[in-house]
């Protein structure tokens, strides 16, 4: 049985958008299940979600701030919207850090603010003053707005940063990795088609875009949480790719190397955080729901994510079996 | 790693020497940020060429982002944005190199609890990210100087290793002065110890960098009298025992970097090219960037087994 909807008063979305942020959690082990409840418990009242199946997992609760600015928008219309963006922080395996924020925002809104309780009721939405440009504020948020448009980013920016000040983070990570940011918007499907992704792109370095569709009525905090599992897998893509970039095959100039020689292969000193720390991690879908599921499998078809993840795991297994072989043996030296 | 690059006094190489050793450490494949914390005259855009990368970040640089003003400061990828025909070729296999710039019309400010917490968020998000992050602090002691020594002793950056280097020029005021900067009790290691740093550690992490030293074996001092010769021989003695006076003598060296006469004129990164096909700088200036470079984590070099 489908629980009633809440708040009938309360409008459909036309537009839903978030933004994720994703890193290794700056520990040197990663944090159990009791620990990363400690890290999560953003409030008093109500529990971390806690899950061991099928991997560890813990998700903070909501947190809401209020926001009153214009929106982005890419034809340059300057609509203001009020209301509130919700926020959380996510842990999975006691390893990777994401923290997400997101809002969704309905065709029209009131011409003018009303009271705080207005929009306190309706947790998560941000209501425009008047109609609302759903293409262009999409395009808008993709892009990255002006200083003073809704940024969601700095929410989940801002999340992080209170994280990472926690007493429990010891500061030292077994390897050096590169946080990710994942934008996203979603509209409406047209008639009564499935979920679709329009667009996926990695804008620059850091940052990746993707543009959705979906049913309408499909809750924005399903949304995120499938934005939240492709950002966790990119993530991990982008970080055990730069792994092995950095490791150099066949000897390098002499003189361009630190003189401390390891004591270990350097191979194995830069791929053995990745065997400790991040190959059991992969499980596209474990929390996506069901709903969104479908939309994994148009990743899986082009470009391939779990194609590649397994490329680059047989990879840093070679590498390791090389370097596991003794030297006697050897036709032929591996990389040191 | 954290490498903290101070001076007594402007003028003695210290931005331009920090900023090819981070260059160095980042062709020998580490991941480098450089930070400009010079608050006073941030000149790390103009050692990296990337002026046309500074426009649209004036108002997003590291001073904004203490004050609170904007939540992450602006990166500037150097091998992408540097206007320098040869860093636009990144070398195979070397690192990233990330300048956070200063803003343009910094200038020093007065500190509080909130500019400290959000330094040390700075400094820890870089510390996971990077192998080796070099920040450049305004010459003397400085807000700047205060604040990271406020930062490292903090409980939150317990685990984070962090280094100094002194720059200072080869002349007698110069080494008074450099000595003075760290010894003296307003100094670099009194103002640590009063926020909460372990006398003999910190002073266990910090080495000096002679910079623009003249080396009378030199080519370019080939053509003098010997009279000259004889008179520059009897200064580096002096100089020498001065230093050991002052507490900076050899064994607290890191290195020496000779009178280059292109940084004279312009400050800029030394690359391979200009030593081997241009032929405008000196093999021995590279030679010693080098050199320091690599021993900025060689453990041997700060008084470890």
């Amino acid at each position: 049985m489908a629980a009633p909807r809440q708040q009938d008063t309360t409008p459909p979305a036309v537009l839903a958008c978030g933004e994720v942020r994703t890193c290794l959690l700056p520990t040197r082990q990663a944090l159990d299940i009791r620990s990363a409840a400690a890290l999560l418990a953003l409030r008093a009242d109500e529990r971390v979600l806690l899950s061991e199946r099928p991997n560890l997992y813990a998700r903070s609760p909501d947190t809401l701030t209020g926001v009153d600015c214009p929106l982005p928008s890419a034809n340059g219309a300057r609509v203001r919207a009020v209301g509130t963006v919700a926020a959380r922080a996510a842990l999975t395996e006691g390893r990777v850090l994401q923290t997400s924020a997101y809002a969704r925002m309905p065709a029209t809104g009131p011409d003018q603010r009303r009271p705080w309780g207005h929009y306190l009721v309706r947790p998560g939405m941000v209501e425009p003053l008047g109609k609302l440009p759903h293409e262009a504020v999409a395009q808008g948020v993709l892009d990255g707005g002006r200083p003073g448009d809704l940024d969601v980013g700095l929410i989940a920016d801002g999340l992080l940063t209170r994280l990472l000040r926690h007493p429990l983070l010891d500061h030292s990570p077994p390897l050096r990795s590169r946080p990710t940011r994942l934008r996203w918007v979603a509209l409406p499907a047209e008639g009564d088609e499935g979920p679709s992704i329009e667009r996926f792109t990695l804008a620059a370095d850091e940052l990746r875009t993707v543009r959705l569709r979906v049913p309408g009525g499909t809750p924005s905090a399903d949304i995120a949480g499938l934005c939240d599992d492709l950002a966790l897998h990119d993530w991990l893509l982008t970080t055990v790719v730069r792994l092995l970039d950095g490791i150099s095959l066949g000897a390098p100039p002499a003189r361009r190397r630190p003189v401390a020689a390891p004591q270990r292969p350097a191979v194995v000193t830069a791929l053995r955080p990745a065997v400790d720390h991040l190959l059991h991690l992969w499980m596209p879908r474990a929390r996506v729901a069901k709903e969104l599921a479908p939309l994994w499998e148009a990743l899986e078809e082009s470009p391939g994510f779990t194609r590649q993840w397994r490329t680059l795991v047989q990879r840093i297994r070679d590498q390791l079996t090389l370097h596991a072989i003794a030297s006697v043996h050897r036709e032929v030296e591996p990389a040191s | 790693m954290l490498v903290f690059a101070a001076s007594d006094k402007g003028g003695t190489g210290r931005s331009v020497t920090s900023a090819n050793l981070a260059y160095q450490r980042a062709l020998a494949g580490d991941h480098v940020a450089y930070v400009d914390f010079d608050f006073g005259s941030p000149t790390a855009a103009a050692v990296f060429d990337v002026p046309g990368a500074m426009r649209g970040t004036e108002d997003r640089g590291l001073h904004s982002y203490l004050e609170g003003e904007v939540a992450e400061p602006a990166r500037i990828d150097v091998w992408r944005q540097t206007e320098h025909p040869l860093l636009r070729a990144r070398p195979n296999q070397s690192g990233r190199l990330v300048l956070l710039p200063g803003d343009a019309g910094g200038g020093e400010f007065a500190t509080g609890e909130d500019a400290l917490e959000r330094c040390i968020d700075l400094l820890l998000r870089l510390h996971s990210e990077f192998d080796l992050i070099m920040v450049d602090l305004s010459a003397g002691r400085s807000y700047a100087v205060d604040m990271v020594l406020a930062a490292t002793a903090h409980p939150r950056m317990r685990s984070v290793p962090f280094r100094w280097l002194v720059f200072h020029r080869w002349t007698r005021q110069h080494v008074i002065a450099a000595s003075g900067l760290v010894h003296k009790e307003h100094g670099i290691i009194a103002g640590g110890v009063a926020r909460g740093h372990d006398e003999d550690a910190l002073r266990a992490a910090i080495r000096f960098v002679r910079a623009a030293v003249p080396d009378p074996e030199s080519p370019l001092w080939s053509h003098g009298s010997p009279a000259q010769a004889a008179w520059m021989q009897a200064c580096d003695e002096a100089l020498r025992r001065l230093a050991a006076e002052q507490r900076i003598g050899d064994s607290v060296v890191l290195g020496v970097v000779p009178l280059e006469p292109i940084l004279q004129w312009r400050e800029q990164l030394i690359t391979e090219e200009d030593v081997l096909a241009t032929q405008i700088a000196n093999k021995e200036t590279l030679e010693a960037l080098e050199e320091i470079a690599l021993r900025l984590t060689d453990d041997a070099y700060w008084g470890r087994p």
